[in-house]
């Protein structure tokens, strides 16, 4: 395994009480593997990509429990210097909205060239010529004139490539992309989400895919892992879940998503809202929104069931779900 | 803007060696540059940075021109007063207090027959450390303390908060007065030191915010994640992005320095006679407004235009530094 996260467990201390972020999240990538992180604001899917990443702001943030293991290592007992070097070389990560993202009063080329200069200690005029084979790489068209322009001269999906250069300069094994096409045009997200694969396959990286959005997964993802209330709720390859989901919330997320076959209808949303995070439901956390829950929901909290070798569901009721 | 043609097909031909050109062909519309735009210079140009784009900015600002110049020649008399006035400011005459303009002083003379010409140039000196060097201090002390405060945040960010409320809640002229009084040096150092104690504070809240408001971009947290160290981050994200702020408010601050000079010498604990200044010259021309309107003209003039030429300095840098007013 090129990443595994073990029982991890995040936490935020604010004025107004814990609100417990991630709450024994496990999953793991293989190099060259794509993993689809799904679940609704607030799941706990960006924490745990900024805890695995290093970049959680602690305080308030606080890791109190689990283990990530990349390339064999514990990240978590690292030094801080010794995680800074692992960033950008060993793992890197795309944000949701690149215009954001980047840093407004410096162009492009100065950006890209820094992960040069930084970790590679080259020269500015070497580092300004692989930012230029860089924007090349992600097919920004006019490279090599473009490299002097700032991010605000650049279209949304230019952008995002540029953000896609950044995190790819130093080839490193895993890239974590937190909504990477969120921010994008239907046309343009469909474009930006072909290259990312397209530089995965070519480099064999690890891909760790954050989204609320099914339809950017189904075509990239080798295996979708569902969060809900800072736990995984679902994890299967991706085929399986779309035949046939083993938790109930999966299956309110995938009733969700429009459907050319059912124009005119009403469309199926999850009633109610996501927990508050500083008062989790007692016994399985979906309960209250769950069309399924029996007594035995509200009081045992469902441990991740085994549904098959490479598929597990945090449902007490996988089975009947899995064949209702 | 000196122009240039811009070539679309060389643009999109950059791309052809992937075999993408499917892919990129529908973003390629938006990406046809404005003429406004920055000129597409040869891949062989220097790299520029955000400090040669500034000041390929400021070059073709007039207002930035203008001002410059007022501080190039402020500084020169400063360096030389001897080259445009000749004599002492010290040399007066008391037969002719409150004359007119006459040969050799075009400005007149003061209630001590001195030449308002002359002292006016001489005063351009005293003014000129005091607001520069007062403003540098200021600047370097409160961006550097208020800037690690906001970064680091925690327990030195409330020592340093504490730290600038005390100093907030002594009167500058009281502290002045009181401080000042004892110093015997009749050099423009004390006022200087002075200035940076009390104005400190002032910076640093200013340099303490904006380091915060630059922290929490997204940007920060990217670099972050991409493996960049605490101080380049600092240095190379935050700073460029916090700075605009501290110096629009030091080059204000400039100002009201030299304002508080002349306030301390008016009150007699800043710079004492036989020093020259442009505050010791408006306090003592004060008084014969009627008679001798032009002994306190002329040295509130070269305060007003000083000041002003360093206000307009500091709105055309900040304008230079955010590429988004490009």
């Amino acid at each position: 395994m090129l990443l595994e996260v073990r029982d991890l467990h995040v936490e935020f201390r604010t004025r107004d009480g814990v609100a417990k972020a991630v709450n024994g999240v496990s999953y793991g990538v293989d190099a060259g593997e794509t993993l689809a992180v799904l679940g609704e604001s607030g799941s706990g899917k960006s924490v745990t990509a900024q805890a695995v990443m290093g970049i959680l702001d602690m305080p308030p943030g606080r890791i109190t429990g689990g283990e990530v293991f990349f390339q064999g290592k514990d990240v978590l007992k690292l030094k801080e210097e010794e995680r800074r070097r692992l960033r950008g070389y060993g793992m890197a990560m795309i944000f949701q909205d690149a215009l954001s993202a980047l840093n407004p009063v410096l162009s492009v080329g100065d950006q890209l060239g820094e992960m040069f200069v930084v970790h590679r200690r080259m020269s500015k005029k070497d580092a300004r010529a692989k930012a230029v084979e860089l924007m090349d790489r992600v097919r920004i068209p006019g490279a090599a004139e473009r490299v002097r322009d700032y991010p605000h001269q650049f279209s949304g999906g230019m952008r995002q490539r540029i953000m896609i250069a950044m995190a790819l300069a130093l080839e490193p094994a895993l890239i974590i992309a937190d909504e990477p096409t969120t921010a994008l045009d239907v046309t343009v997200q469909a474009q930006v989400m072909d290259l990312l694969a397209e530089l995965q396959r070519e480099y064999h990286m690890g891909l760790i895919l954050i989204t609320h959005d099914l339809g950017v997964v189904a075509d990239v993802a080798d295996r979708i892992a569902v969060m809900y209330a800072g736990k995984i709720v679902e994890s299967a390859p991706v085929h399986d879940i779309y035949k046939s989901p083993a938790h109930p919330y999966t299956r309110g997320l995938l009733d969700s998503i429009p459907r050319l076959d059912q124009k005119g209808q009403e469309l199926y949303a999850i009633k109610g809202l996501p927990p508050n995070l500083m008062n989790i439901p007692p016994g399985c956390a979906f309960h209250p929104r769950c069309p399924m829950a029996q007594d035995v929901c509200r009081t045992d909290v469902p441990p991740l069931y085994e549904v098959s070798e490479e598929r597990g569901s945090a449902c007490h009721f996988w089975r009947e779900c899995l064949h209702g | 803007m000196p122009e240039q043609p811009y070539e679309p097909d060389r643009a999109i031909a950059g791309t052809g060696a992937g075999g993408a050109m499917d892919l990129a062909a529908s973003e390629a519309q938006t990406l046809e540059k404005t003429p406004g735009g920055p000129e597409g210079t040869g891949p062989q140009a220097k790299p520029r940075s955000l400090w040669s784009d500034a000041w390929r900015d400021l070059r073709r600002n007039p207002v930035f021109l203008v001002s410059a110049l007022v501080i190039l020649f402020l500084v020169f008399i400063s360096l030389w007063p001897s080259a445009i006035a000749s004599g002492s400011p010290l040399k007066c005459d008391l037969s002719k207090a409150q004359d007119g303009p006459g040969p050799g002083a075009p400005f007149g003379y003061d209630g001590q027959g001195c030449n308002v010409y002359t002292r006016t140039v001489y005063g351009a000196r005293t003014s000129v450390t005091v607001g520069v060097c007062a403003t540098l201090g200021v600047a370097l002390l409160g961006s550097v303390l208020g800037g690690l405060a906001g970064f680091f945040g925690g327990v030195w960010d409330s020592l340093l908060s504490r730290t600038t409320d005390i100093f907030f809640a002594i009167p500058v002229v009281l502290g002045g007065l009181v401080l000042l009084s004892v110093v015997t040096s009749n050099t423009v150092w004390p006022v200087i030191g002075f200035m940076v104690l009390l104005g400190w504070p002032q910076i640093s809240r200013i340099a303490r915010g904006s380091v915060i408001t630059a922290r929490q971009n997204d940007y920060v947290q990217a670099a972050r994640a991409l493996g960049a160290s605490n101080s380049r981050i600092l240095l190379r994200h935050i700073a460029p992005n916090a700075v605009a702020p501290v110096i629009v408010v030091a080059t204000i601050a400039l100002g009201t320095y030299i304002a508080l000079e002349a306030t301390l010498s008016y009150l007699g604990v800043g710079l004492k006679p036989p020093s020259v200044s442009w505050g010791i010259d408006i306090s003592a021309a004060s008084p014969y407004i009627r008679n001798a309107p032009h002994a306190l003209l002329w040295p509130s003039g070269a305060l007003a235009v000083t000041v002003l030429a360093f206000i307009m300095l500091g709105d055309a840098v900040r304008d230079a530094l955010d590429p988004k007013l490009r």
